[in-house]
């Protein structure tokens, strides 16, 4: 993960850590966040019951999540939750950067949505 | 529903006696119905926007811009759902008419039900696939 976090720290992102989905929903319950990667599985819950526990509650944060899953099985499994990235296993700076720009593309449609 | 905009996803160039979209986040247009008293006043339609992987709050915003109060589905996906529950508008829910003429009407008096959260389903589109 560390070649992933490069590659945001280096394009000007703020990275936080939560060692549990509990403590991660905690953290986002009460702060400002534009994106939450998710590993496949954390200490008390799955990576896609987390992204699950946040829309639920702050659907306008946008998700993205690590995963073994074949593509066609992860849009099976994550079907509604309206993840925004599908991240390999080891992800690094190549999917950092290409996350970025999908979030840049997403918050530029939702701006332009509501200047129409 | 006695006042206020509704709002349904629909193919081709919409509009009253067009179809329903089954995927609300790859619809053509929304058609926009607004209601006065009970009695539709006006209906339009907007074209929806690009729609790309994890964009399912798009929409959201788009309707919530032009002051959108209901929204008719035939399924829709949690996070669009919860979206639209916290931007205030209401979702109802019909899976088996594909006019849009009759479930506006039925919203209009009261018998199209508001969605429940055990109804949502995969990708925004939803069990009902209306063509």
């Amino acid at each position: 993960m560390s070649a992933f976090k490069a590659g945001l720290e280096e394009n000007q992102v703020q990275t936080a850590w939560a060692e549990s989905g509990s403590n991660a929903i905690v953290r986002i319950a009460g702060g400002r966040f534009d994106l939450v990667v998710t590993d496949e599985n954390l200490s008390d819950m799955t990576g896609l019951e987390l992204i699950e526990k946040v829309i639920s509650k702050k659907p306008m944060v946008n998700c993205a999540a690590v995963t073994s899953l074949l593509p066609a099985d992860f849009h099976e499994a994550s079907e509604g939750l309206g993840v925004l990235m599908q991240l390999p296993v080891r992800p690094g700076q190549e999917q950092a950067e290409k996350l970025l720009s999908r979030l840049k593309t997403i918050l530029n449609l939702a701006e332009q949505a509501t200047t129409d | 529903m006695r006042n206020g905009r509704i709002a349904v996803p629909s193919n081709g160039n919409g509009g009253l006696d067009a179809t329903r979209s089954g995927h609300f986040g790859h619809c053509d247009v929304f058609t926009f119905i607004d209601v006065e008293n009970g009695e539709i006043k006006k209906v339009s339609t907007i074209q929806n926007q690009e729609h790309i992987q994890g964009g399912c709050m798009v929409p959201v915003n788009l309707l919530a811009s032009h002051n959108v109060k209901a929204l008719v589905v035939g399924g829709i996906g949690m996070r669009p759902l919860m979206g639209f529950k916290q931007a205030g508008i209401e979702v109802y829910h019909d899976s088996q008419r594909a006019g849009i003429r009759p479930v506006v009407e039925d919203l209009i008096a009261g018998k199209l039900p508001e969605i429940t959260d055990d109804q949502v389903c995969g990708g925004g589109g939803g069990s009902m696939r209306p063509e």
